[in-house]
């Protein structure tokens, strides 16, 4: 449960809420930078909404059946299959320790699955990993630069871990650094670099030898609410290029706002898929009620909803708890008296709903 | 994993990983050469000049032979030997472990064989470099007198010494895969590097005693300096040379697919 309070008091939450119909919203200081972020964010959402020609191709890029892991003993993935097209973005989503990194990692072939087939772009990444490490390009949650190189020297000594070589080297670097902001920091060394920058030169890095798939692994943890807005019109980038992109993340707006499809793992296994109206009907409900726990009433709720086997989450002094049309209309009717709030759910209500699942 | 363990030694990955290596100590040329060059002249100066006039003459193959002259041979094959160890060791465990650019290669079309084979060739190309130094200084003192040596075979150990030290590489990666810590550095000098380097005739001849002599028949490094000290001394290619060289292939053909294995487990937390 804790790990789930923290998405929700996490500044960059307060971003779905205000989108949403809870009303929260940032206060002094903070709602300036927010509604900055906010104009930037809208403007994402038409680069979004534009259509791709390249999207959604024949074939996938991205192919995976059947994945299966076992690390120390402990089965981490279990049976996932993930698939992405050209111009496509997936959002791999869940709480932490469910087994984002580790299918992200059997994909771009750092560990070797024990069972299932994974496809880059047509080549199996067993038989001909070579051509399929080729097609793709990654970008771990830590920064793993050459700290011995510089900026620029980070991007050139990249490149030469791939063959065929890349042609015009030279005009890809600059090109890259111009577009990914990284221009005036080119002959600097990376460590000297923000962490919004460091972020950029990773995702520059991943993609510097024009791969046609991407993985980015949690690409905004740890970033302020402007330097991840900065990244987000990156992956657009990328995506508008024609590149799949897979992306995990814990940020609900994120995953939101930058994934054409989402799939939401917990305990190794795919937990739900789909856009994320359709996640969120399917896992929470279709109404969120939220009430004030230090209710005098409060008691006659609880053996309401036990009475029905629903349990409430809780974040900070409140519940939250989902309902369906009928479930609602019941509440309704029988606690006239109370005060509370109904919302729609948001992608915050569905990481509480997996996490009080997993959670004895 | 039933690959062939020696092949990517052969592909071009392992060598864009010894060109990033390459290319690292190049760009620092001016300090890096400082030391193979510093090295062997103050140790040839305080050892094979200093205590060489201490120590006198020495008794080796049943002739008398002055200290400098013993020191030279020997040093060649040490050099090789702890540059290779350290570079192997110390350096490949700070960029697998604290500077991540083992993690950030491996996300290319760059795989982990690769990555362990660029460690040893560039640990070898390095212990060869420093090589060259060490006979760049014995070549000074030879134009100035006090040194006489068998010149012309000087240029043939290199060879040799850059396959030694390829081999001791899979001793080094063998630590760099199992300690724990850099605070566990301490362990393969004692382990390794107190035996082989001291049991090994390259500083000092060791005591004529039946024991020893067997023992010592293992030690690569032994078989090298004496190897050397034929061929530069006496202008005499021995067994040891060939000695060293089946010693050393067998440490390489034993050690490899452990450190490989033991390396695996490691970076990918997989077996």
């Amino acid at each position: 449960m804790g790990g789930s309070a923290h998405f929700i008091l996490h500044p960059s939450s307060f971003l779905l809420f205000h989108l949403g119909s809870l009303k929260t919203r940032p206060t002094g200081r903070d709602s300036a930078v927010f509604s900055q972020v906010r104009s930037r964010t809208n403007r994402m959402q038409d680069i979004f909404h534009q259509p791709v020609t390249s999207r959604f191709g024949d074939s996938p890029l991205i192919e995976a059946r059947g994945l299966c892991k076992s690390l120390g003993g402990r089965r981490v993935v279990d049976q996932v299959d993930l698939w992405c097209g050209a111009g496509e973005v997936v959002g791999l989503l869940g709480p932490n320790g469910a087994g984002k990194t580790t299918t992200l990692r059997m994909c771009y072939g750092f560990l070797r699955p024990d069972a299932g087939r994974i496809r880059i772009a047509g080549h199996d990444l067993a038989m001909a990993g070579d051509a399929a490490r080729r097609s793709l390009g990654v970008c771990t949650q830590d920064d793993t630069f050459d700290s011995d190189f510089t900026v620029r020297g980070n991007l050139v000594q990249t490149a030469r871990y791939y063959r065929p070589r890349l042609p015009h080297l030279a005009a890809r670097i600059d090109e890259l650094l111009e577009q990914f902001g990284l221009k005036e920091f080119a002959d600097q060394k990376p460590d000297t670099l923000s962490g919004g920058y460091k972020r950029r030169l990773m995702i520059a890095r991943a993609v510097v030898h024009r791969p046609q798939v991407v993985f980015l692994d949690e690409p905004t943890t740890g970033l302020d609410p402007q330097a991840r807005v900065g990244v987000w019109e990156l992956v657009a980038r990328l995506r508008a290029e024609g590149m799949a992109v897979v992306l995990t993340t814990h940020y609900m707006d994120e995953a939101e706002r930058l994934s054409d499809r989402l799939v939401v793992m917990q305990g190794g296994r795919v937990r739900a898929m789909g856009t994320t109206r359709e996640l969120l009907g399917d896992v929470v409900g279709e109404h969120v009620v939220v009430i004030s726990s230090s209710l005098h009433e409060i008691q006659r709720v609880e053996i309401w909803l036990r009475d029905r086997g629903l349990r409430p989450s809780t974040v900070l002094a409140d519940w939250h708890f989902a309902l369906d049309g009928d479930g609602l209309a019941a509440f309704v009717s029988s606690f006239s008296d109370l005060r509370y709030e109904v919302r729609p759910p948001t992608l915050d209500d569905l990481f509480l709903a997996l996490a009080g699942e997993d959670s004895p | 994993m039933s690959q062939n363990v020696y092949r990517p030694a052969l592909d071009w990955q392992s060598h864009a990983i010894l060109g990033r290596h390459l290319r690292v100590h190049l760009r620092n040329w001016h300090t890096a050469m400082l030391p193979p060059v510093a090295e062997p002249l103050v140790l040839l100066l305080a050892f094979g000049v200093g205590l060489g006039r201490q120590v006198g003459e020495l008794r080796w193959a049943g002739a008398p032979v002055d200290y400098l002259s013993y020191l030279a041979p020997g040093m060649l094959a040490y050099t090789a030997f702890m540059t290779s160890f350290f570079q192997s060791l110390f350096s490949a465990f700070m960029r697998m472990r604290y500077q991540k650019s083992w993690e950030g290669q491996l996300t290319t079309q760059v795989r982990l064989e690769h990555v362990v084979w660029g460690e040893a060739l560039w640990a070898a190309t390095l212990a060869t470099f420093y090589a060259a130094m060490v006979c760049l200084v014995l070549i000074a003192f030879g134009l100035a007198g006090a040194l006489h040596l068998h010149w012309a075979w000087l240029p043939m150990t290199l060879p040799l010494l850059f396959f030694s030290a390829l081999s001791f590489s899979a001793i080094g990666l063998l630590f760099t895969a199992l300690l724990p810590s850099i605070d566990h550095m301490g362990l393969p000098f004692f382990l390794v590097i107190l035996p082989i380097g001291f049991a090994s005739s390259t500083y000092f001849p060791l005591p004529d005693h039946p024991w020893v002599t067997a023992a010592v028949q293992a030690n690569p490094l032994h078989h090298l300096a004496e190897g050397l000290r034929w061929l530069l001394l006496a202008g005499k290619p021995t067994w040891h040379l060939a000695a060293a060289a089946g010693l050393c292939g067998l440490l390489l053909a034993a050690l490899l697919p452990i450190d490989l294995k033991l390396l695996r487990r490691r970076v990918f937390g997989d077996v």
